[in-house]
């Protein structure tokens, strides 16, 4: 059975550049993405991670940069640490239009039926969403609390 | 084999009732989708039709079920690209529902027929439609690409 893929698109009024260090600073990603921080120096090999820092269990996510090109693309896998073994795949694609960005976020690689797979569903159009509202109002939603 | 069905998932900051105006109204959507604007008497059974700023009807329809600011269930056809005109009728859903100051919006749309052209061309027009639409709701600005209507 083929694994099952997200795929999500969405248009925000920025710039490359400033959708890529929303994504990629700490000092960002926590306004927005459920107050998590991304951490890395996104260049391609090195790890990255998803760290709620008032957590006993900060790290929530880890993975690799598997391919950097600011601001187009970013690649990253993803891993639950608890779970290593089932690594995923998240490709951001950053492309400018007229007073706007498109934004696609691809998440394949994912395991059917798994935790992760139903997490990831929940999240990406939490995240994304929020992640708009962001970088066009100055401030995140508040749509994290289950 | 039946086509997966489309599903768009959005949050905006907004409530129900301003955003089933704004998903409704001519006041709105003439500002963000393709300055086009709807016209029906909302009741079940009611004809529906999205209509171009010259009047003429660009997707024509039913609606199935109507629950202000809930639910909306209406039937869709494309009356533009022959090709697509013979596809016949789809089916769209809206579901709002209040997540604390924010909306959760989910679009359904199906099309039974497998490979269709119609659920090709909606998959990438929905994100960049509710991607103005939710512009014009948080900041009072539909996203430019949106303003002006294009035939499709």
């Amino acid at each position: 059975m083929q694994k099952p893929k997200l795929v999500y698109a969405t248009y925000i009024r920025t710039t490359p550049r400033k959708l890529w260090e929303a994504i990629t600073k700490p000092e960002f990603t926590h306004q927005y993405w459920g107050g998590a921080r991304n951490v890395s120096d996104w260049k391609k090999g090195s790890k990255w991670e998803h760290v709620f820092e008032k957590e006993a269990d900060p790290v929530w996510i880890t993975g690799k940069v598997l391919e950097s090109t600011p601001p187009k693309r970013l690649v990253l896998s993803w891993a639950d640490p608890d779970r290593l073994a089932d690594q995923s795949r998240v490709t951001f694609e950053i492309e400018t239009m007229e007073d706007m960005v498109c934004l696609k976020v691809t998440h394949d690689k994912l395991k059917p039926g798994s935790k992760m797979l139903r997490g990831v569903s929940w999240g990406w159009p939490r995240v994304l969403s929020s992640l708009k509202t962001f970088l066009e109002t100055g401030k995140g939603l508040n749509i994290f609390c289950k | 084999m039946k086509r997966e069905p489309f599903v768009y998932v959005t949050y905006i900051r907004t409530t129900p009732e301003k955003l089933w105006q704004a998903l409704t109204a001519p006041e709105f959507t003439q500002r963000y989708w393709l300055q086009t604007k709807q016209e029906s008497a909302w009741k079940p059974g009611a004809s529906w039709r999205a209509v171009a700023p010259d009047g003429q009807a660009i997707i024509s329809g039913e609606i199935i079920t109507i629950d202000r600011p809930k639910k909306l269930v209406f039937t869709w056809r494309n009356e533009t690209k022959p090709a697509i005109t013979a596809e016949g009728y789809s089916r769209v859903t809206y579901d709002l529902e209040q997540q604390g100051a924010s909306v959760k919006l989910t679009i359904l749309h199906e099309m039974d027929k497998p490979g269709s052209k119609l659920l090709q061309s909606v998959s990438g027009g929905w994100p960049l439609v509710l991607a103005s639409l939710k512009s014009l709701l948080e900041t009072g600005e539909p996203l430019e690409e949106t303003r002006r209507y294009v035939a499709c």
